[in-house]
Parts: C-alpha cells; structure tokens; sequence
C-alpha cells in the first residue's frame, strides 16, 4: 500500500480522477438547479392549464375576461372586481377575480420602491464616493445584516407597532415626511457655509454620525410641529380632513404602511448591490474629472453614475423581484383586503399572501387551487423576467468596466 | 472480535430496541399511550388542558393535538390516523357523507362546550347595541338579511363619535369564526372587500383596541379590557348581552357548540384511552377547564345525556 501511493504515476492518475469527479459533481449540481427551476414552471403551467379548458361541472367558468374583468355578480348592483373564493357552495357562488390580487402585488411593491430606492441609492452614493474608509468598514457590513432580518419580524413590528403609532401621530408622520428631507438639505447648506475650523472638525466622511443629533433635532421640531399645524391647517383632526376633503379613507393597514415596511426590507438588497456597482467604478475617472475642475456632486451625477448605471438599474429590478415575492410582509403588516382602487391610504392583499392563507384549505384540483397555482405561476414569471434582465444588464456593466480598465 | 465502531452500533441498536419495546412489556394496563387528536385551533388551549388533567389521572397517557383548524379534522377521521377530532363547527354534509362511504357508520358527534361570537368595538366607542339587520348592513355587500342600504360611517349608526368610516375587523376565510358570522348574522352573504382579515382572533382585538373607528367579531374568550362588547338587540328590542348565562341558554344570538368528533363503530364500546378521555372532558373537572379558558360549560342535563350515551358510566375504567 504504501508503495503504491508514493509512485508518481499513481499519485498523478488519483488526482485527474478526483478532478474529474468534482467536475461532474459541479456539472451535475447546475443542471439539476436549472432543471429544478424549470421543473416548477413547467408543474405550475401543468397544474394550471386545466382551468381554462375542463372546468367541473360544478366549477364557475374561469377565462381571461373573467379573470381580469368586472363582473356581474348576484347580489351586487353593478359589475365588479373581487376575490372571494370561499363562499358557501352554490349561493352565491364563489367569485374568482386575479385583478384585486394582481393590483395589491404591484401596488405593493411600487410603494416600496418609491420608499427604498431614494434611501438606498443615496446611502450607497455617500458611502461609495464620500463616505470615510474606516466609518464605511463599519456601516456596510451593518447596513447589509439588515437582509438578514426575516421577514415575519419585520411584518410584526409594521402590523403592530408600525401601523398603530402612524394611525395615532398622522400629522407627525406628515410633518416628517417633508421636514426631514428639508432640515438635511438645511444642514449640508448651514455646513458649507462654516468657518475651515468647525469644517474640519466635523468631516464629510464622517457626515453619517455627526448627522444623527441634527436629525433628532428636527425630530423634535417635528413634534413640536405637528399639533400646531394639524391645529391651523387641518382642524385640529388630520384623519377627518382627508375623509371630509380628499375623500380619501384611511385605514389603519394601508399600501403606505406595507411600503415602509417591505422598503425597509428590499433596502438592504438595494443599497449593496448599487454599492458594489458604484465603488467599482474605477477611482481614476472620478479623480479626473474632479482634477478637471468639477464638483463632488458633478462628478458623481455626470461621471460615475452613468458609469454604474447598469448597476443600479439591476439594483432596483432585484429589489423590485424581492418586494412583488414577499409573502410574510405583507400578510402580517396588511389587513389582507382585496380592494381594486389606488388610494394609498387603503388596504390592499397580494397573490403571495393569498397563496399562503388558502392553499392550504383549497381542494386540489378544484379551480380555487389551480387559480393561486395560477398566482404562482404569475409571480414565477414576474421575478424569473426582472432577475434575468437585472442579470443581463449588470453583465454589460462588468464588460463596461474591462474597457474601462483597458483603455485607461 | 468486531471493529469498535460496529460494536458501538450494535450497542446503540441494542439499546433502542430496549426503548422500542419498553412501553409494551412494562405497560401493566389500560389506559396508557398517546391519543392523537387533529383538529380545531380554537380549540387547542382546550384539548392541551384536558391533556394536562388526564395525564395527573393517568400517568402514562399522553394527549397529542395537531391544531391546524377545524377543516382538518374530517380528512384524518376518515382516513384513519385519529380517532378524536376537535371542531369548532358541524361538520358539513360532504364530510359527513365521505366518512360513512369509508366506514359504513356516522361519526359519533360529542358536545363539549359552548362559545359565542362577539362584536368589539373600541373602549371609548359609546355604541349601544346592534341588530342582526346592522350587523349585515355593516359587514357585508350582498345585505340578504334586508338592509337597505350599507353602513359605512359611524353616523349612519346614528351618533356623532367617533367620525368617520368604520373600520373592519375580522378572521380569514379558513377560519370557523369567519363562517359563523357569515352564516348566523350575514343571512350566508358576502363579506365586504374592506374587512380585514387577520390571521388570529387576538391580532383582531388588537387592532380594534387601537383604532377608535373600528369594529371587529371574535370568540368570546378573545375578549379583553382593552376593548368593548357590544350587546345585541333582537326584533323585538331587547339586548343580549354575552355572559355565561345568556349563552348557555342560547339568548345570545351568536353562539355555536365545539363538539369533538369520534370514529366509534355502533354498538362497541369506547377504547380505554379514548374513553378515560371522553369521561375527563364531560366531568366537573374537565368542565371546569372550559370555564377557566373563556368558554361557556355545558348544562348538567347534557353532560349526563351525553355520557349515557357514550356509556361512561356503567362497567367504567
């Protein structure tokens, strides 16, 4: 034995052979991922397709205008737009609308994006171009432990903290909504305009701390706000005025209570990905065009974002691919109502949340199943397409970079 | 002589067969085991305390719950893999029908307590009472019980506070509560679009708790300080007020029976576990633990009715 291991031609044949097992283990572990995710599409569509050519004989009739349409319902006045797929047998009757489901998904969404991707995009520029090395070292790590924060926790705090405290303090909420951005823009200005001393005592690399007692200040202004105003603008009662003048109701688990909450999640998503897109833009063509006479600000917008904006595009597109699939959010933080209007300020209910509440009480094969097997196979479909571009065009960004490099 | 790895396997089979065989060679009687029950969630703190009580009466019997609602419990009766199925509803006609196709005889249907449904509304809503009729104005779109037309504001109930829309509470579809209402106070229509559901009766309490504007239905051990019960009004004008009392007579209007389900073949008596179990749940003591959780107990008439028919107390353990 001992011989024999020690003969270099041995030796040689034993280490193709195990290279060549690793190769196949390799190979065969990534067709079996892409086969196992085509394997869900096409179950899904197997599951699926059924619904629109045999329905039972005591199954409602399913098709596309029924689906995505108003309907005549008994018991209703006029045509409508709702998702009760439970209703007693016969009368009357369960009514099967995706619209609802599909709206509450992407409104959803949006409203999280619009919230995350300001937050985000500006946290990656600052920490990217601004940001000093040591306070960065610190932040991103932290800013990116975020993702790991599941879901259903982040749902709890929005339904039973989140959702209560905003219902109590609305003119807070809206005092802060325009007062924060505002007071940070006062800020930067009040900062520039300080003696070279003070500047250097409080450095733009470490803005991200020395920001936090100015924040908290105009916190504290807020409060100190918002009575006031509520009182002088609005009565005194936010909530009635948005009913009396708008005519807008609120509801307590709204679209903009599920933003804040899924933002919050998806921002971690966002801000690392853009990070890594920003800072690997080659240091050199900042510095250039700053040698040149530019701004900090005119650096970033006119060169190193466009150079990145690959990047950040696919940033957004995979947080947009995590907000439409996340399921615990919005079925914790929402009252789950499938209401089909854009009030913001309403209830809405996803076909993730749909899915999780009643596939398990739906018979298989019956239409109410293949129906949320038919929510699946949409939002299947949704994240496959936004990864896939959002994969497309971050390798066009990697193959921007290499010219970049090259022709530098 | 064996390598010491394989002895040490051998050692180790060796002691779970000990284990494996311990239960039937020590076991000097009935009842002893497990009682595997599938079932009701609003039921589980009730199955988990009965367990607990028949365990100090019989050490060595166990009680063992899976509480994943009141729609499961049919499936695993008929299929063989309980014999005790805990529902907060009757069962339907179709789950009825599919366990006599397997087994040739109805399930024995027991009556273990009741519980009523109640509306709540935030503690400083100065809401007096609620017909049926505004009940369905309130909750529902279709109106089958005769409203004229919907109430979606606070002042269409006819007081000044709070002002605004009434917001909505209330338990997902799966749930039995959901369908209680709709059937018993929704004349079987449809819920409105607005109502939202949440995943359990506490988190609908909660928010109601929160929200001056809102109304919700939960059972009736789900009620906390933090909100109020609204007393229901009947046609002819007089309140009922949800107390053990009312609802054991069956005044309140809202009320249903949780009923345990037994595969039992007609003419055979009980299994001893399942027995000692049954004969625990209709005694003072198991009736007791209904109080204590927020139920209603049953009448002394029909406990004893019950237990004559199960024949717990003659030839008993």
């Amino acid at each position: 034995m001992p011989e024999a291991s020690s003969s270099p031609l041995l030796r040689r044949r034993l280490r193709h052979g195990r290279d060549r097992l690793a190769t196949a283990l390799i190979t065969a572990g990534g067709i079996g991922v892409i086969a196992a995710v085509m394997a869900i599409g096409v179950f899904l569509a197997v599951e699926v397709l059924p619904l629109f050519w045999s329905a039972g004989a005591d199954e409602p009739a399913v098709d596309i205008a029924s689906l995505w349409g108003p309907q005549d319902y008994p018991g209703l006045a006029e045509p409508a737009y709702r998702w009760q797929p439970t209703l007693p047998e016969g009368d009357p009757g369960p009514r099967f609308n995706l619209a609802p489901l599909a709206w509450g998904t992407l409104e959803a969404a949006a409203w999280s994006l619009v919230i995350a991707v300001p937050l985000a995009l500006g946290a990656a520029a600052h920490s990217a171009l601004f940001m000093s090395r040591r306070l960065r070292g610190y932040l991103k790590p932290a800013l990116e432990l975020m993702e790991a924060l599941p879901g259903v926790v982040v749902g709890f705090l929005a339904g039973l903290v989140l959702a209560p405290w905003l219902e109590r303090h609305l003119g807070l909420g809206l005092t802060l909504l325009w007062l924060m951005p505002l007071g940070v823009v006062l800020g930067g200005a009040l900062w520039s305009r300080l003696p070279g001393t003070a500047r250097r005592r409080l450095p733009m690399g470490w803005a991200a701390l020395w920001l936090v007692p100015w924040l908290i200040l105009l916190w504290a202004l807020a409060g100190w706000l918002a009575p006031l105003l509520e009182a002088w603008w609005f009565g005194g009662d936010l909530r009635g005025w948005v009913t009396a003048t708008l005519g807008l109701d609120y509801a307590s688990r709204n679209a903009i209570i599920i933003g804040m909450a899924m933002g919050f999640a998806v921002m971690p998503t966002i801000y690392a990905l853009a990070e890594d897109a920003l800072s690997g833009v080659p240091g050199r063509l900042a510095e250039g065009a700053l040698a040149l006479g530019a701004t900090r600000w005119q650096a970033l917008w006119r060169v190193v974002l466009p150079a990145a904006a690959p990047g950040v595009f696919s940033a957004v597109m995979i947080g947009a691919g995590r907000a439409v699939g996340e399921t615990m959010i919005v079925l914790i933080a929402s009252g789950n109502t499938a209401l089909f209007n854009a009030n913001p300020l309403d209830g809405l209910r996803s076909m993730a949340a749909s899915i999780a509440i009643e596939l398990p009480e739906a018979a298989p094969g019956g239409s109410h199943y293949r129906l949320l097997l038919l929510a699946a196979l949409l939002l299947f479909l949704f994240t496959f397409l936004v990864n896939t571009l959002a994969e497309v065009v971050r390798a066009r960004l990697r193959r921007r970079y290499r010219r970049l490099g090259d022709s530098a | 002589m064996l390598p010491p790895l394989r002895r040490g396997l051998l050692a180790w089979l060796l002691i779970l067969a000990v284990f494996a065989a311990l239960p039937a060679v020590a076991a000097p009687r009935p009842p002893v085991g497990t009682l595997d029950t599938v079932g009701s969630d609003t039921m589980a703190g009730l199955m988990l305390r009965w367990g607990e009580s028949l365990g100090r009466r019989y050490p060595g019997l166990r009680v063992q719950l899976q509480a994943s609602g009141s729609a499961s419990a049919p499936p695993a009766l008929t299929a063989g893999t309980t014999l005790v199925g805990p529902m907060s509803r009757p069962m339907s006609e179709a789950e009825r029908s599919a366990f006599v196709t397997r087994f040739g005889y109805p399930p024995q249907e027991v009556v273990v307590a009741r519980d009523a449904l109640v509306l709540v509304v935030h503690r400083h809503n100065p809401l007096t009472s609620l017909s049926r009729r505004q009940i369905d104005a309130i909750f529902s779109e279709s109106r089958r019980c005769g409203g004229e037309r919907g109430i979606h504001r606070w002042q269409a109930l006819g007081q000044e506070r709070p002002s605004g829309r009434i917001a909505l509470h209330g338990r997902n579809a799966v749930s039995g509560t959901h369908g209680l209402l709709r059937r018993e106070a929704l004349c079987a229509g449809s819920f409105r679009p607005e109502v939202n559901e949440h995943l359990g009766a506490a988190a609908v309490v909660a928010a109601v708790a929160d929200d001056p504007q809102a109304i919700g239905y939960a059972g009736l051990n789900h009620r906390t300080p933090s909100v109020r019960v609204v007393p229901l009004r009947d046609p002819e004008g007089r309140l009922h007020t949800p107390d053990p009392r009312t609802v054991r007579r069956g005044d309140y209007p809202l009320t249903r029976e949780l009923r345990l389900y037994i595969n039992r073949p007609p003419g055979e008596s009980l299994p001893p576990a399942e027995r000692a179990f049954l004969d625990l749940v209709l005694s003072a003591e198991g009736q007791a633990v209904v109080e204590e959780l927020g139920f209603v107990s049953l009448p002394a008439s029909t406990l004893a009715r019950q237990r004559r028919i199960l024949e717990l107390d003659d030839g008993g353990a």
